[in-house]
């Protein structure tokens, strides 16, 4: 949904890490998407894409996803994993939970938030 | 310059070579977000965060919270909207301050937004603040704004799938706001139903129906914040 503003934003922290590396060329960006963030990575591949081009120490980059999964830990039996995930006939969809699959009690959310720029590949000047 | 830090090694021409970078875009916006939670916190001010898709009552709920407690709590609204001051002019109807604030194009309100509404505020006067974000089910959820407390809005109109379509957001929630019960049933759309997604998706929050209108259940969901 606001994959054009995330993207300006990674292509701006790329920019400034690049400058002050002093590098001819940004070759390419890794990037780690997590499971619970709203960002559809085509999208950002999208925008990248045509904001790169915009820039020239950018142009002609490479960004490679990385899509990470999430945990979540029970705040009463302590139990750590993925999310639970409900298949629901009445749906016929498969809903995620907040409920333990341990215990029944409640997880919260522990990763899988994040949208990190893990490295970058340059080309020195 | 602080001694500590070293010059910058720079490559050889034409060299290739990887920067570990390890920068989490989003953080940036929790970290502004926790700043703004302790700035209240050093006020003694308590922020509620409303979100909830367009048209589904989000400002009539607030109108309602603020008759009910008017005259218990100073309080300000922070209104989130794409344009417009409309709902803004609603709200100091009721004699309170509202910070309008446009995001422009943008689909939900951050953490820097809020910060700089909140400039606007006189905090050591206010006791309560409810922050109406951008109509939407989706991009709120990613960015925490430092409330103490999160509402997510829904109503029979949007139909009987609104919340398992959208459970990431509902995962956020302390309460979960089911309104225009009065209309459920011109709507074919089951209030229980819509309790139970909400339930089974986050079963630590609080859900209350309303008719927000009339004022039907906002007392509840001012009772399931704790300020009442």
């Amino acid at each position: 949904m606001h994959e054009y503003s995330m993207t300006t934003m990674i292509v701006e922290a790329v920019l400034e890490e690049a400058r002050r590396h002093g590098a001819e060329k940004v070759l390419e960006v890794e990037l780690a998407i997590g499971e619970f963030t709203f960002l559809n990575p085509e999208q950002v591949e999208f925008w990248y894409k045509v904001l790169s081009e915009r820039e020239s120490l950018l142009k002609g980059s490479k960004l490679k996803i990385e899509m990470r999964k999430g945990s979540v830990r029970c705040l009463n039996c302590g139990y750590e994993g993925n999310i639970t995930l409900l298949d629901d006939p009445a749906y016929h969809m498969i809903v995620p939970t907040l409920l333990c699959p341990e215990c029944g009690g409640t997880v919260k959310i522990v990763s899988g938030r994040e949208c990190t720029i893990k490295r970058i590949k340059l080309l020195g000047r | 310059m602080n001694p500590g830090m070293k010059d910058v090694v720079k490559a050889e021409e034409g060299e290739v070579y990887d920067v570990e970078l390890e920068a989490d875009i989003l953080e940036s916006n929790r970290r502004i977000a926790e700043e703004n939670r302790s700035l209240l916190r050093t006020y003694n001010v308590t922020a509620v965060d409303v979100m909830g898709p367009t048209g589904t009552g989000k400002t009539t709920l607030i109108e309602g919270m603020i008759r009910l407690l008017k005259g218990r709590f100073r309080i300000a609204v922070l209104k989130g909207d794409l344009t417009t001051t409309i709902d803004a002019e609603t709200i100091i109807r009721h004699g309170v301050e509202a910070v309008p604030i446009n995001t422009g194009k943008e689909c939900h309100l951050d953490a820097n937004l809020v910060r700089k509404a909140l400039q606007k505020l006189r905090l050591e006067d206010l006791d309560l603040i409810f922050i109406e974000n951008v109509g939407n089910l989706i991009c709120p959820a990613e960015f925490p704004l430092g409330s103490e407390k999160r509402v997510v809005v829904v109503s029979v109109t949007e139909g009987p799938y609104t919340i398992v379509k959208h459970p990431f957001i509902f995962m956020e929630a302390d309460v979960i706001v089911i309104n225009k019960i009065d209309l459920a049933e011109a709507m074919g759309v089951d209030v229980d139903k819509l309790r139970a997604d909400a339930e089974k998706i986050n079963p630590r929050a609080k859900v209350v129906p309303t008719n927000c209108r009339s004022g039907e259940g906002v007392e509840e969901v001012v009772k399931a914040l704790g300020l009442m």
